[in-house]
């Protein structure tokens, strides 16, 4: 019998403890975003959809072998000197946001940006391509790029391996730029 | 239902219409106001519903239909309803299927002519009007059998099962708790409760004697159990039963057990005001100058209530359900009976 | 495993016995579709009335065929693969992989991102662990702990954001270390702040709120007991395990990465509402697990040593020396273990996973039975499964 009423108590007064919390939340602030009229701020690090500068990219194609899904697709044609890149399309169906296409890019020129609601009614219109077809190739060699004016970005040296970040430095630009 | 008389008497002229034609009218006008304010009722509580859970859960609820926090969701939410396509399973049983909505409908509707909402202010003044409250509330329970049945989907079934014996169970500490009022009272005529109510707040039922209170309190843990809402939820446990008895109603017959399930929820809340809270005074004599107005607000507080306790609990078992029905509530109502009668004996209040 | 015996103890026999009236268990689908199954989960059941009497889970909606892939592709490359086995704590599958990909290479890891790697991982446990409460209350038809839970689970992804770049699916540990540096001093004080203020606060507040509710307790108490021999029979770790009252940690029995020079406790399931093993203790050792986990987050932290945090340049594809490796490791849901088999190429030969969720999940089959479909809800709640891991 005693037991009973314990339950009793315990039930009714564990019930008003835990109503207590859930009213003290009436007057707080509520934590959630009103979301297309205030957004997040993404820190510098956010991993948003894949983007690809044409001006800087010479179509090595790394990014495409670095990627587990196969989501970027490279066409080029000629060879050598007069290989030009024809299409770059990133599909983010597939993509899966893991910065590792970005990691290894010589050029500087595909990045994660902090777009992240790119949101389409078709599939398709998720294959972005990033080159017009109506303007001018991508050149992919380096001494083609420099002549047609593309912009070349600095090779990193293969010794320094204390310097991280190779591409700052002017000092790097001199030797590249021939 | 006085007033409304004389006036359509005094509109179409005295001796134009037959008093059945006059009772005929008033009756379908008091209906037709019951239906909308029912509709109405139900529509603002889905939206406070999701404004009180959402502040309760620290974000905000609907915002951003009809500019001022979301106040046009549940019309919204209403004509998207309706535009549904109305889907009967193949297997259901076509019959029932359609009309176990209409009758959940009914029973919630049915209710409400009793509701005394201020002197005089009452569809339906009959002198056995809280006994036929809970009475034709029972209709509910046979709606939701029937549209869990009639389903042919096994989650539907066992939620019909769970709710009929839930609500069977419950009606009966609901009407216990409700007994030492009438004994006070005198009488189950519902204007005449609230009318043994006058003066104050310390003449409301719930403060006369601490029996009446936990009478209350009774009362109110029932009336959530009656209403399938907070941690009685059994027919519906959206994380057991997916959707309970209305898993498979889509569209407008959707609407109307949500529509049933508000109004109830009203319903009893107004219960909970006009039997233990004295109904249409306000708290302090002198102030009853919108006796309606009182009422509802009453009504809402409690509403309010009960939403707070739905967000907050997590849910009981089926068998721990049952366990807190018969052997916890029914003989706590009964020691109440008891006790508030000898409390009456003592007081010298008896056969007031 | 409707046994004549469990039939005959239960009183389903008796029914039988009915003259006049046929009766049959009725099978019902629970899942894959079902609110409470935690994903794509579906159980088989059969019932009478309330009452289970056989439960048969089928797995393999998720199946992803992770395990092939890695087959084709290289060792980084696969860490993204870990990430979407347990989604709700992807730092520690990242680094249960990366520990076996670094016994097959025989790399020194730098001590600082071996702290990196426990906090994250730390982190993630909590998160996961947050995860857990929240749904397992949501089970139970508690709504409210849901959003508060997911409200610090935010501030958990916002950290991890911060440090790996991604919100949910991070690839941030990599064979040799970790991708990224602490991105810069505020980051650490924050955690730290965070760490406090779970501690102090939102425990007790989900104590209050959930773990001590009479409901609760009435729900989850004496339910679904998994006794001792039960739990090692099936294999089962993590939480399921120590809330049967086995004291085993793969952070303490088996050490891993720098996990040896913190000092943090193992809790245990004492059958505070009931039996050692139900549901109340599964959940509360997850409570209690949360706070270990701050003490480590902080005493890794306090101690986080300078230098580089990646041991090897994994720019191109390495080539890993032929043999095998297997890696235990405790993640969030059990025992995470990799067994790794190289031929010397850049593509390992074979890669096994043993997921904690998956065995965790087959005791359902001995203790389900007898239960009500309610508590096989909160039973299943309590396994905390991620149907990610358990079909890979």
């Amino acid at each position: 019998m005693a037991q009973y009423f314990a339950d009793m108590y315990q039930a009714v007064s564990s019930a008003l403890i835990g109503m207590s919390i859930t009213i003290k939340h009436i007057w707080k602030k509520p934590v959630t975003l009103q979301y297309p009229d205030e957004r997040q701020v993404m820190s510098p690090r956010f991993r948003g959809f894949v983007h690809n500068d044409t001006k800087k990219c010479d179509g090595c194609g790394i990014c495409a072998k670095a990627c587990p899904v196969d989501c970027i697709y490279i066409e080029t044609e000629g060879k050598a000197k007069d290989r030009y890149m024809t299409r770059y399309a990133i599909d983010y169906n597939k993509c899966i946001w893991c910065s590792l296409c970005t990691e290894n890019c010589h050029a500087d020129s595909i990045t994660m940006s902090h777009d992240y609601d790119h949101s389409v009614y078709f599939r398709d219109t998720l294959v972005y391509e990033f080159m017009d077809p109506n303007e001018a190739k991508v050149p992919c060699h380096r001494i083609t790029r420099t002549e047609l004016g593309w912009w070349v970005e600095p090779k990193a040296e293969k010794k320094p391996v204390e310097k991280p970040a190779p591409e700052s430095g002017p000092s790097d630009d001199k030797g590249e730029d021939h | 239902m006085e007033i409304l008389t004389d006036l359509i008497r005094s509109w179409f002229g005295p001796d134009k219409m037959s008093d059945q034609a006059v009772f005929i009218t008033v009756a379908s006008t008091m209906a037709t106001i019951m239906f909308i304010v029912m509709a109405l009722c139900a529509l603002i509580f889905t939206w406070a519903e999701r404004k009180v859970a959402g502040f309760i859960q620290s974000r905000y609820g609907p915002m951003r239909t009809g500019r001022w926090h979301g106040w046009a969701q549940a019309v919204a939410d209403m004509l998207k309803i309706l535009g549904k396509e109305d889907i009967i399973p193949a297997e259901a049983n076509r019959f029932f299927f359609s009309f176990a909505p209409i009758l959940v409908l009914l029973g919630s509707l049915l209710a409400w002519a009793a509701i005394p909402w201020s002197p005089g202010f009452v569809s339906a003044d009959l002198d056995l009007g809280l006994f036929y409250i809970f009475a034709v509330s029972s209709l509910v329970i046979v709606g939701l059998l029937m549209a869990g049945w009639s389903s042919n989907n096994k989650w539907a079934l066992y939620g019909a099962a769970r709710g009929a014996a839930q609500m069977i169970s419950y009606e009966i500490p609901l009407a216990l708790a409700c007994i030492p009022v009438v004994m006070y009272t005198g009488s189950l005529n519902t204007t005449d409760i609230v009318i043994a109510q006058q003066g104050g707040m310390l003449n409301w039922f719930v403060f006369r004697n601490p029996f009446l209170f936990v009478a209350f309190i009774m009362y109110f843990i029932a009336s959530i159990a009656e209403t399938n809402r907070g941690p009685f939820d059994m027919p519906e446990t959206e994380s057991e039963l997916v959707a309970g008895y209305h898993t498979e109603y889509t569209g407008m017959r959707f609407a109307f057990f949500f529509l049933s399930e508000y109004a109830n929820l009203f319903l009893v809340s107004l219960i909970a005001a006009m039997v233990f809270l004295g109904g249409w005074w306000a708290p302090i004599p002198g102030l009853d100058f919108a006796p309606a107005l009182t009422f509802i607000i009453k009504g809402v507080l409690m509403v309010l209530l009960n939403m707070w306790v739905r967000w907050t609990l997590p849910r009981v078992r089926v068998d721990q359900l049952m366990h807190l029905c018969w052997k916890v509530m029914i003989p706590i109502s009964l020691i109440c009976v008891v006790g508030a009668g000898i409390w009456m004996m003592l007081s010298g209040q008896a056969g007031a | 495993m409707a046994t004549e015996e469990t039939k005959m103890n239960s009183g389903w026999a008796d029914q039988d016995q009915v003259p006049g009236i046929k009766s049959e268990l009725m099978e019902l689908n629970m899942g894959p579709q079902h609110p409470a199954t935690h994903g794509v989960l579906r159980l088989l059941l059969e019932t009478d009335g309330e009452i289970v009497y056989k439960v048969t889970p089928v797995l393999g909606y998720l199946h992803r065929c992770a395990e092939k892939i890695a087959e084709g592709i290289n060792y980084k490359q696969w860490v993204i693969y870990t990430d979407r086995f347990d989604y709700l704590a992807p730092m520690c599958c990242n680094h249960a992989y990366v520990t076996a990909v670094e016994k097959l290479m025989d790399v020194e890891v730098p001590e600082r991102a071996e702290h990196l790697r426990v906090v994250a991982a730390e982190l993630s446990r909590i998160a996961s662990h947050l995860i857990a409460l929240a749904t397992f209350g949501l089970d139970m038809g508690a709504w409210t702990p849901l959003l508060y839970c997911f409200r610090e689970r935010e501030v958990i992804l916002d950290l991890l954001e911060r440090i790996a770049g991604g919100r949910m699916l991070y690839n941030y540990m990599v064979p040799g270390g970790v991708r990224y540096d602490v991105p810069d001093e505020r980051w650490v004080s924050d955690v730290l702040e965070f760490i406090t203020m779970l501690e102090t606060k939102k425990i007790k507040d989900y104590n209050q709120l959930l773990s001590y509710n009479k409901i609760f307790i009435g729900r989850l108490g004496n339910v679904a007991v998994i006794s001792k021999q039960d739990a090692f029979d099936y294999g089962c770790t993590g939480p399921v395990l120590r809330g049967s009252g086995v004291k085993f940690d793969c952070r303490k029995d088996d050490p891993y990465s720098v996990y040896h020079k913190f000092d943090f406790d193992v809790p245990v399931g004492m059958g505070e509402m009931g039996t050692v093993g139900d549901c109340w203790d599964r959940y509360m050792v997850r409570v209690r697990e949360i706070e270990e986990a701050c003490k480590i987050v902080r005493q890794a932290l306090d101690s986080l040593p300078g230098g580089s945090c990646q041991a090897i340049e994994l720019k191109k594809p390495v080539k890993v020396p032929a043999g095998a490796a297997y890696s235990r490791t405790e993640s969030a849901k059990g025992e995470m273990g990799h067994y790794i088999i190289s031929d010397g190429g850049q593509t390992p030969f074979r890669n096994k996973v043993r997921s904690p969720s998956f065995c965790n999940l087959q005791v359902i089959e001995k203790v389900g039975v007898g239960q009500m479909v309610s508590d096989l809800v909160a039973f299943v709640g309590s396994l905390d499964i991620v149907l990610g891991e358990i079909d890979r």
